[in-house]
């Protein structure tokens, strides 16, 4: 059964169901948003009824969030309408959400920090709630009481747990009379017994008639919860598991959405390679990495890796579960709280960038705009950014603009980088020659170790492929290469070997060879591997 | 395209800056009840029009250099270094110090030499507690520097009415330096050789900035931090390098006035060169060639407030006055150009256009 037909199927008969109930409380209709050549979202219609909690599930980039941001007012779609209570609204800005009824709990929160819980219910409040003295104390109190809040309304936000302070961004929705109630990735910060926390409460605003829109990746929550799941893929609708999938068969209804999300992703065959000795020197080996994120919690928890020399290694997982922590790790660029970081032997766990690159480690970062270039600097002074003054081939002192030039005209030519010239800033060229430039870059030091992360994201299908295969070349001119991507077909396409990334510990590690987009896809949303697909790697 | 437009649009903002800061600055002198119109023809005849107003800009322009090329050094690495007034200060009574206690022992070219190097590292240790606590902190140097200029003239105000106060006279200040001892002319005019020391500085700024790599490094510093740490440069180390570096010039600059001009060191005197600085050096879109004809601009501006004080009873304040709608008009001016041309959004740093406020804690070592 190929996606479109379910899908042609499904749609129908969700609206024939919403038709038959009474009409939703609020309906995205229709809802197309486009951003450059990247469709975020393509005619999607999903609708929510009163006392009911839908998941809205779906890969990186699948347009769960921008179509949250649609019905906070946060984005104006393209083209399609929202409409509550069957009659189209407008919702320009977040304000208008609001007023609608619409309350959104955001993955991080919005709360003032020094303020307390009641103050932060009053910002932004206007009508006769504000008009009204104690108005807001009163319903905040209320609210509190049919949540079961335990946080009294003088506590200092700053001072409260992430479970706390959820609660709270929950009840000031409710304060502000939110009848639908979007969470992003609510339980992302959260710890077991606050996600079953956040399931009590969401469950006591269902009772209570609120429409509650869960976005989420966590397949076993949604599951648990919800009583609706809709899976986006590729910014379209791939289809919907009403309450008899969801209340049947835990493996069956995750099997469905899987397929959802990832199935027939149209991925060729195994990559033509021989496969790597098992024996192989390991050009990386981490061990017992723990890494804290920004946030000081820890991201990497203890994880454990080897590459081999010749091999292109693929870590798999959605968003957010490490991945930059541990590429940041390796190229020292962050220093982990435990662990050992081994180059070809060399320890260089927490030794800073230039022990790292010293050891062979080249790093091609996920972030290209933000830290990998230099928008205003010429395509040849981002190309010289790691090595000028290294004493390679210019002094130490004097900036050899020449031997820039002639690099970056090399490189230009080499990885055919659509440039006008070598002097052109950076912040002028596309995405794709941006990642071309910062890939030139470290392959022109041939680093013994490449460490890739997104290699591919936001690259159109061409230049992709191009990335791809110079990784590849990379590795197969016995070197080792670290590819860490949310894409799960850019690992499939050239990996030897797949670990799956979740909550900053390998969860699985495969041969590429014994696996397929399904197996995988199961293990980044937290399922497990069925027996025939997993092999020791 | 645009681009003939695109590449003449940061000079017209400039120039729109300066004309439209001394328009309102006309037009305060107005609603005060001067001549505002007489007070800059008197301005121009008096400044450009004798060889006494010709000299005196050239004397007054050294400083600025000087005070420019340190700003530029840490501007353009993204370090806000907004105490040059205390650098200067500091450096001035290190000056004012060191020249008549080694006046008599030395050849006077060495006594001035040493004296000049006394200023600068005055200056430079002046910048050495905001570099630290930026590096091994965290701490913004904006809030630091400040609060190191009102330590900085106190202290010496204190130190020149106690400690190294000359004793042989009333007022609070150092042993004056006879004119034989200051620093000589440059042959062939009245103006002392300080101007070469502050064209040299600029000098040096932009073969730092365009030919050496610590300059590329700082450079790329100022345009992204995080590329910097990402590419393995020291940002702890480059952050401190600018910070130290522009208080050094600053310094000098202070040598510069009490060797060359002044001959002493005086309590509770501020000439007030940061404001000045930051005003040169932003319209001249942090280029350091171009700060040259902007410095001489400012001198011409302050022997200008000087002469309108003394013939029209206009407050020495105006001058001031000036440079701070400069950098108002200026801020606006960039404002609108990049309104105008969105294509150079991106861009518009490398015109050297004011850069984002330094990140906290960027600096910190991992």
């Amino acid at each position: 059964m190929t996606p479109t037909t379910t899908r042609t199927i499904r749609e129908r008969v969700a609206s024939d169901a919403v038709a038959a109930a009474d009409p939703a409380l609020i309906e995205a209709r229709g809802i197309g948003k486009r951003y450059g050549a990247v469709r975020a979202l393509d005619d999607v219609t999903v609708a929510i009824r009163r006392g009911e909690i839908l998941g809205l599930l779906g890969e990186n980039g699948a347009g769960k969030t921008t179509l949250m941001n649609v019905l906070g007012g946060m984005t104006a779609p393209d083209a399609g309408a929202v409409l509550i209570e069957g009659r189209p609204v407008r919702i320009g800005t977040p304000r208008d959400a609001l007023r609608l009824g619409i309350g959104t709990v955001y993955q991080h929160f919005a709360l003032v920090p020094t303020l307390t819980v009641l103050e932060n219910a009053r910002l932004g409040v206007g009508g006769p709630l504000a008009r009204t003295p104690g108005a807001v104390e009163r319903r905040l109190a209320e609210v509190g009481r049919q949540l079961g809040m335990d946080v009294p309304p003088g506590a200092v936000v700053g001072h409260l747990s992430l479970g706390q302070r959820q609660r709270v961004e929950i009840a000031r929705a409710l304060v502000r009379g939110a009848r639908v109630l979007l969470l992003d990735e609510p339980t992302s910060a959260l710890s077991p017994p606050e996600v079953d926390g956040l399931m009590a409460t969401l469950r006591e605003l269902r009772a209570r008639g609120v429409a509650v829109v869960l976005i989420t990746h966590k397949l076993g929550e949604a599951l648990r919860l919800c009583d609706r799941v809709v899976v986006l893929r590729q910014g379209r609708v791939a289809g919907d598991l009403d309450a008899d999938i969801l209340d049947g068969d835990s493996t069956v209804a995750e099997r469905r959405v899987v397929d959802l999300m990832f199935g027939g992703s149209g991925v060729a065959a195994p990559p033509p390679t021989s496969g790597v000795p098992a024996d192989a020197r390991a050009a990386l080996a981490v061990r017992g990495l723990v890494v804290r994120g920004d946030g000081g919690d820890a991201a990497i928890r203890g994880l454990d890796l080897a590459v081999r020399a010749g091999e292109v290694f693929g870590i798999a997982g959605v968003d957010g579960n490490g991945q930059t922590e541990l590429a940041d790790a390796i190229a020292g660029q962050r220093a982990p709280s435990a662990g050992t970081i081994a180059v070809d032997g060399v320890e260089i766990a927490g030794r800073g960038v230039g022990a790292a690159a010293t050891a062979g480690v080249g790093y091609v970062t996920g972030d290209r705009i933000g830290e990998g270039s230099v928008a205003a600097a010429s395509v040849a002074e981002n190309l010289a950014l790691k090595e000028v003054g290294s004493g390679g081939e210019g002094s130490r002192f004097w900036l050899d603009r020449r031997g820039m030039e002639r690099r970056a005209r090399a490189a230009i030519e080499r990885f055919a980088i659509r440039a006008p010239g070598p002097a052109t800033p950076i912040g002028r060229l596309s995405g794709g020659n941006v990642q071309k430039v910062l890939l030139a870059r470290e392959l022109a030091r041939v680093p013994p170790l490449l460490v890739c992360h997104q290699p591919t994201h936001g690259l159109d299908a061409r230049t992709a492929r191009d990335v791809l295969t110079a990784l590849r070349a990379h590795a197969d001119g016995g070197r080792a290469v670290l590819v860490i991507s949310s894409e799960l077909d850019d690992l499939l396409a050239i990996a030897d070997r797949i670990g799956v990334l979740v909550d900053g510990r390998l969860a699985a590690t495969v041969a590429r060879v014994d696996v397929d987009a399904d197996a995988i896809g199961r293990l980044m949303v937290g399922g497990h591997v069925s027996a025939p697909d997993r092999r020791p790697a | 395209m645009s681009g003939a437009a695109a590449r003449l649009a940061p000079v017209l903002s400039s120039l729109a800056a300066i004309a439209g800061a001394l328009l309102v600055g006309g037009l305060f002198l107005e609603a005060r009840g001067k001549d505002a119109v007489g007070g800059y023809r008197l301005m121009v005849e008096r400044g450009l029009g004798s060889s006494f107003g010709l000299t005196e800009i050239a004397i007054k322009a050294a400083p600025l250099l000087l005070v420019g090329a340190g700003l530029l050094i840490a501007l353009k690495a993204g370090v806000w270094n907004i105490g040059v007034d205390g650098q200067f200060l500091i450096g001035a009574l290190a000056a004012g110090v060191v020249a008549p206690g080694l006046s008599g022992t030395l050849p006077n070219a060495a006594v001035l030499l040493l004296a000049a190097l006394g200023g600068a590292v005055g200056g430079l240790a002046w910048a050495t507690i905001p570099a630290l606590l930026r590096v091994r902190f965290g701490l913004n140097e904006i809030i630091t520097t400040l609060v190191m200029t009102s330590v900085a003239i106190n202290l010496s105000a204190w130190l020149v009415k106690g400690p190294l106060k000359d004793p042989d006279v009333v007022p609070p200040q150092t042993r004056l330096l006879a004119k034989a001892e200051r620093v000589p002319d440059i042959p062939g005019t009245e103006v002392h050789a300080g101007l070469i020391a502050g064209l040299v500085a600029v000098a040096g700024v932009a073969v730092l900035f365009g030919a050496t790599v610590p300059g590329f490094r700082l450079w790329v510093l100022g345009q992204n931090p995080r590329a910097a740490r990402h590419a393995g440069m020291d940002v702890g180390r480059l952050t401190a390098g600018a910070l130290l570096a522009s208080g050094a010039l600053a310094g000098l600059a202070g040598a510069n006035d009490v060797l060359g001009v002044r001959g002493l060191f005086q309590a509770n005197w501020n000439p007030g060169y940061g404001l000045a600085g930051f005003a040169l050096v932003y319209l001249a879109r942090l280029r350091p060639l171009v700060v040259i004809p902007v410095a001489f601009f400012f001198s011409f501006l302050l022997l200008g407030g000087d002469l309108m004080s003394r013939a029209r009873d206009v407050p020495t304040q105006f001058v001031e006055v000036l440079e701070g709608l400069m950098l108002v008009f200026f801020a606006v001016a960039v404002a609108l150009e990049r309104g105008r041309w969105p294509h150079r959004r991106r861009s518009a740093a490398v015109e050297g256009s004011p850069g984002p406020l330094p990140a906290q804690a960027s600096g910190e070592a991992a």
